[in-house]
């Protein structure tokens, strides 16, 4: 626990010192009063003293041992949160050239795979449900837009 | 009388054919959320939003708050049955509820807390409809300095009570407020950390990080641990007997109190009535013994406790514009999505949708019962569902939600790095809730800080010379004070980051 939090405030640490950096090239004032860099600029500097505050107190507290708990995800825990990510950022990266329905009929089922479903039968009819079933659903019944790809799917 | 007038209207809304239909998907998904473990409200109400882009105002936040205290209602179900809360609020029902269902009084505990939620949430709907109208009215005197410390106050509160650091709290409410920054700046109008990115300009959008920090993040922690199988129980005799009723009334009034008192305050959290409700009949009973091994009471306060709360959690949300909690900062998001601003304005520009709203709460509460009674056997069914199906699902509507609403994958990408964000801060306890009403207030408490400071040439003891504004200051550096002293129970701080 206390390394998760070391690394995380190093990361916030990170993000508010480039945040402050930022902010210093936007105006803080001007003749109307505060000026777009105003707010941004004492966040990022309060973010960042608060920060440092609690990566020294970290080092110090007694507070935050591990106490059993596991951070770290097993092996298979980890594959599987893995495959989740990685189906999700092909979906992401396939939404539009694809379209809707051709990247969730394989996004569905590689990820029932991935997760331990077995049933072929099962798998298939949720993916043609997740995919074709919710693209009709949402764009014809809810008028949702979502993309038809390039070959018209 | 105008109120009177005015809810007569919102029920003949809400009662249109229309709108109920609305209620009741709203009823049974929300149900659905609750009852299915690893999918809490804030989640659940965040990616249903898509069902209702297309719908009217009205319609659409009918069934989205009917959806939010559907699901605070059927947490209860998973609670009693495999002793898991299907959100963070039925936590204390799990201890009474279980153990009930375990002694084979698996529907008398459901039968209760169907029917204490139901106590609690239309006494809580009566005491909104009699306190919102003068509290909006009251708010209307307010000018930008009071709302930035009221604002303030509300961050104060969910920041000292979230996790086990005030100092994580307040980072992780800054990092909220910062990340609202981004975009054009409401008032001048130049772009901020925009780098540019056109998909920036409009900002980071407020649904697809909350997709990402609650939906995604609670997918990435089920799969590594899978919930447990239902235990295999009879649900049957769903009513108390009569000495059990006799128990129960007075835990279900008391509550009802609980729950409504501090709903009415910005920041305490859904999970803090129950504990304080729980508490108390332990406290004033002569048997104190009974609990934790299955007393009726023990189920009936918290969960009329929790019902009160949902419904009271509102006033501050419609009155003042102040999120309670990451569910109502949902919410909150919702009403910005349709166009509107939650607040004093909107009693006086929209009646006719707020009433509308308010008067549906009465509806959902019945037909809540009427889903949860009867139909409990249905939903404790629903539990058998493997977890690779649910979570298959509900990525697949967090990504058409954070896809649809501004038709970009950008928004995809937002999700999927909050998600691995909200996951990594779950993994070390690092508290969310601040972070997520940092995001939603971030807009307006700059504006009313800059048009504040705009009022006074810049001059900051505009601040400390109104009398409510420096009581709204006083009390948010009390807040922070006492919890920087550990002063709220360790249970209630890590407990309110639900």
């Amino acid at each position: 626990m206390r390394r998760g939090w070391q690394v995380a405030c190093v990361c916030l640490l990170g993000v508010f010192g480039a945040a402050l950096v930022t902010s210093l090239g936007y105006s803080l004032s001007d003749a109307l009063g505060p000026g777009p860099g105003f707010f941004p600029f004492w966040l990022s500097l309060i973010g960042a003293v608060l920060t440092g505050m609690i990566l020294v107190q970290t080092g110090r507290s007694t507070l935050l041992t591990d106490g059993g708990i596991k951070i770290l995800p097993t092996r298979q825990a980890a594959l599987q949160a893995g495959s989740v990510l990685v189906a999700l950022t092909a979906a992401a990266a396939l939404f539009e050239p694809l379209g809707f329905r051709l990247t969730m009929l394989p996004f569905v089922a590689g990820l029932l795979l991935a997760l331990g479903a077995r049933s072929p039968l099962a798998i298939a009819l949720c993916a043609v449900a997740g995919s074709f079933g919710v693209f009709h659903v949402f764009f014809y019944w809810l008028k949702v837009p979502l993309p038809i790809g390039a070959l018209g799917i | 009388m105008d109120t009177l007038q005015h809810l007569t209207t919102g029920l003949a809304a809400a009662m249109s054919l229309q709108n109920f239909s609305f209620a009741l998907i709203g009823c049974i998904l929300g149900t659905l959320i609750g009852v299915l473990p690893g999918l809490g409200p804030a989640a659940g109400t965040a990616i249903l939003i898509p069902l209702t882009f297309k719908l009217d105002p009205t319609g659409a936040l009918i069934m989205l708050t009917a959806i939010y205290y559907g699901a605070m209602y059927g947490g209860t179900i998973t609670s009693v049955l495999i002793n898991v809360p299907g959100e963070a609020a039925s936590v204390v029902t799990c201890f009474d509820g279980h153990q009930m269902a375990k002694q084979g009084r698996a529907g008398t505990a459901l039968g209760i807390a169907a029917i204490g939620s139901f106590i609690g949430g239309i006494t809580a709907t009566i005491a909104l409809v009699a306190v919102a109208p003068p509290l909006a009215r009251m708010a209307l005197s307010f000018g930008p300095p009071e709302f930035f410390a009221l604002m303030l106050v509300g961050l104060c509160l969910i920041t000292g009570l979230a996790g086990r650091s005030v100092l994580a709290g307040i980072v992780m409410a800054v990092l909220g407020l910062l990340i609202a920054m981004v975009g054009i700046d409401p008032v001048r109008g130049a772009p901020r950390f925009t780098f540019g990115i056109p998909s920036l300009y409009d900002g980071v959008g407020f649904i697809p990080v909350v997709m990402g920090l609650f939906g995604v993040a609670e997918i990435l922690l089920t799969v590594e641990a899978p919930y447990r199988q239902v235990i295999s129980t009879k649900i049957t005799q769903l009513l108390p007997t009569r000495e059990e009723w006799r128990r129960s009334m007075g835990a279900i009034a008391r509550g009802t109190g609980i729950g409504f008192f501090l709903g009415l305050i910005p920041g305490v959290g859904a999970i803090i009535p129950t504990f304080v409700a729980y508490v108390l009949e332990k406290r004033i009973s002569k048997t104190p013994e009974r609990f934790g091994q299955g007393a009726i009471e023990g189920v009936a306060a918290p969960e009329s406790a929790n019902n009160a709360y949902a419904n009271a959690a509102m006033i501050p949300l419609l009155t003042l514009g102040i999120p309670s909690s990451p569910t109502i900062a949902v919410l909150m998001g919702a009403f910005i999505v349709n166009g509107l601003t939650p607040g004093p304005f909107l009693f006086k520009e929209r009646p006719d949708l707020v009433w509308a709203v308010i008067a549906s709460f009465f509806l959902g509460n019945i037909l809540l019962l009427v889903l949860n009674l009867p139909l409990v056997g249905l939903w404790a069914r629903l539990l058998r569902l493997p977890y690779q199906y649910v979570c298959v699902g509900t990525l697949l509507f967090c990504v058409i939600g954070a896809y649809s609403l501004q038709q970009n994958v950008f928004d995809v990408g937002v999700m999927i790095v909050c998600g691995v964000i909200g996951y990594g801060l779950r993994k070390i306890d690092l508290p969310i809730a601040p972070l997520v009403l940092g995001l939603i207030l971030g807009p307006f408490l700059e504006k009313s800080l800059r048009t504040s400071l705009e009022m006074s040439g810049g001059d900051f003891s505009i601040f400390f010379t109104r009398p409510l504004c420096v009581t709204l200051l006083v009390i948010a550096a009390v807040v922070l004070l006492a919890s920087a002293l550990r002063l709220p129970p360790a249970q209630v701080r890590e407990a309110a980051n639900d």
